[in-house]
């Protein structure tokens, strides 16, 4: 569940980027936010995840107030929340096999466990044989899989997805989608995506959410 | 090779540090044998009209007294009985003042035992002090000037290497910055996300101790290599090889430790 009330979000006080911001988010829904170039989609998810603090306003993810958040309780409302990126942020030091373990050990999982998850969803996400390499041995529809993979490994309650084909070709693009929507179909995993361009036949119903001069409206 | 290149720019500064403390324990180690070899090589006696205790006489002369050893009277009235009728003896026991020997915690200066004299003369009730002592004081004051310059040398290599170790850090906090940043979305503490920062220093502060024993090592089994063999026969030139190295290991680690959780909390401070 999340749920905004009366948000603002600013990155310097002088222009609010978005503005009385106010929607609600149930379990298990699938969400698009979309808007232009710079309409503040990307700032709004990174609130999410308590990444830019909110100005004024109640944000509340999973019953847990995130204005003013910080410390244990931020760590702990991100164990809680899969994050997906449109430039991946896969950690080039690590496999792919690790990379998928990062959620699954800071979540204290034990190392035999995190390995064993991670091999099942690289197998989720047709990755086996790639497990041993290194991000930047793959390609960016193959690094999206990954990170998907990721974000799903600790079996979060929501995933939160920014621009996630924004990189991509037409086919690692419906690969990605096939999964995030496997991921709330399956898993009943709450799915928020920010994208300028929703897929046509998702085959999935989902809400529509835009922004526009930092207002949000409810697009369908 | 970038894994070598960042354990030996923590290393060196680290072993340097390490290097000069161990040379100034090993004088340091020499000036405390020779103190204690020369340390009864004086002599301060009083004669006070009243009983004098350890605490109040270290309250009357403000100096560092380890221990007073009372001279007793009979001695000095045996020497000159043979004289003397038993009323007159009586008489000398009750009239004669207190005779006492003093010890210092430190050994003292030939202008220190001065110094000592003069102070504990401006009590009323001292009536005489003596000081006795054989000249030490070239040598003396050759190895505490020694010990001085190795402890500033020390300090200033410390002062150098913690520097140079804490912006190594920040360097690796750069190289690992979006490593860091990563794990931290997914609610890692920043302990856990700057793990791999934290194992380069803790290998390197283990390697840098490595080092250093084998060298005190090396030299405590060859102590010619920084003194003269003439030296030798003044003073005992011998370390407790273990306990040196104990302190020797807790400065490498804590050095490594308080710059890296310095360097965490500028961080910690900088980024939420």
């Amino acid at each position: 569940m999340i749920e905004a009330k009366n948000i603002y979000l600013t990155y310097d006080d002088n222009k609010y980027i978005i503005k009385k911001g106010n929607f609600s988010i149930k379990p298990k829904e699938f969400i698009f936010i979309g808007g232009n170039s710079g309409s503040g989609k990307s700032t709004l998810l990174k609130s999410f995840y308590g990444d830019i603090p909110l100005k004024h306003g109640s944000l509340k993810i999973e019953n847990q107030e995130v204005f003013g958040i910080k410390g244990k309780k931020l760590r702990l409302l991100r164990k809680d929340i899969g994050i997906i990126f449109q430039d991946y942020k896969l950690v080039n030091e690590f496999t792919i096999e690790e990379n998928i373990m990062i959620p699954l050990k800071i979540n204290g999982y034990s190392h035999e466990v995190s390995r064993d998850q991670a091999n099942k969803l690289l197998a989720h996400v047709r990755l086996t044989h790639r497990a041993g390499y290194y991000p930047n041995e793959l390609s960016g529809g193959e690094q999206q899989r990954v990170a998907v993979a990721r974000a799903l490994a600790h079996n979060p309650k929501i995933i939160i997805a920014d621009e996630p084909t924004g990189n991509l070709d037409d086919y690692s693009a419906e690969v990605v989608w096939n999964l995030l929507k496997g991921a709330n179909e399956q898993l009943g995993i709450t799915v928020v995506v920010v994208t300028h361009r929703v897929p046509k036949n998702l085959g999935i119903k989902f809400r529509q959410l835009s922004i526009e001069d930092g207002i949000i409206y409810e697009v369908s | 090779m970038k894994f070598l290149k960042n354990i030996f720019a923590f290393l060196i500064p680290l072993l340097s540090m390490l290097i000069a403390f161990s040379i100034f324990l090993l004088i340091n180690n020499v000036v405390d044998n020779y103190k204690t070899q020369i340390s009864r090589d004086y002599s301060i006696v009083i004669v006070s009209n009243t009983p004098i205790e350890k605490d109040t006489f270290s309250e009357l002369a403000g100096i560092k007294v380890e221990r007073i050893q009372a001279l007793p009277n009979e001695k000095i009235i045996a020497n000159i009985k043979t004289n003397l009728s038993n009323n007159s003896i009586e008489l000398l026991k009750q009239k004669l003042p207190n005779f006492y020997q003093i010890y210092l915690e430190i050994f003292p200066t030939s202008s220190e035992l001065e110094e000592i004299k003069q102070t504990l003369l401006q009590n009323k009730n001292i009536k005489k002090v003596e000081v006795f002592y054989k000249n030490h004081n070239q040598i003396y004051l050759l190895l505490l000037l020694l010990n001085s310059v190795s402890f500033i040398l020390f300090f200033i290599i410390t002062i150098f290497a913690i520097i140079i170790i804490a912006k190594q850090i920040k360097l690796w906090f750069h190289e690992h910055n979006i490593k860091i940043s990563i794990l931290r979305l997914h609610g890692a503490s920043i302990l856990y996300s700057a793990s791999s920062i934290l194992n380069y220093a803790l290998l390197s502060s283990f390697l840098a101790f490595l080092i250093t024993t084998c060298f005190l090592y090396y030299v405590s089994n060859n102590m010619d290599v920084l003194f003269p063999l003439e030296l030798h026969d003044i003073v005992d030139i011998e370390i407790n090889l273990p306990f040196e190295l104990m302190k020797i290991f807790l400065l490498s680690f804590s050095i490594s430790i308080f710059t890296i959780f310095g360097v965490l909390l500028k961080y910690k401070i900088k980024n939420d």
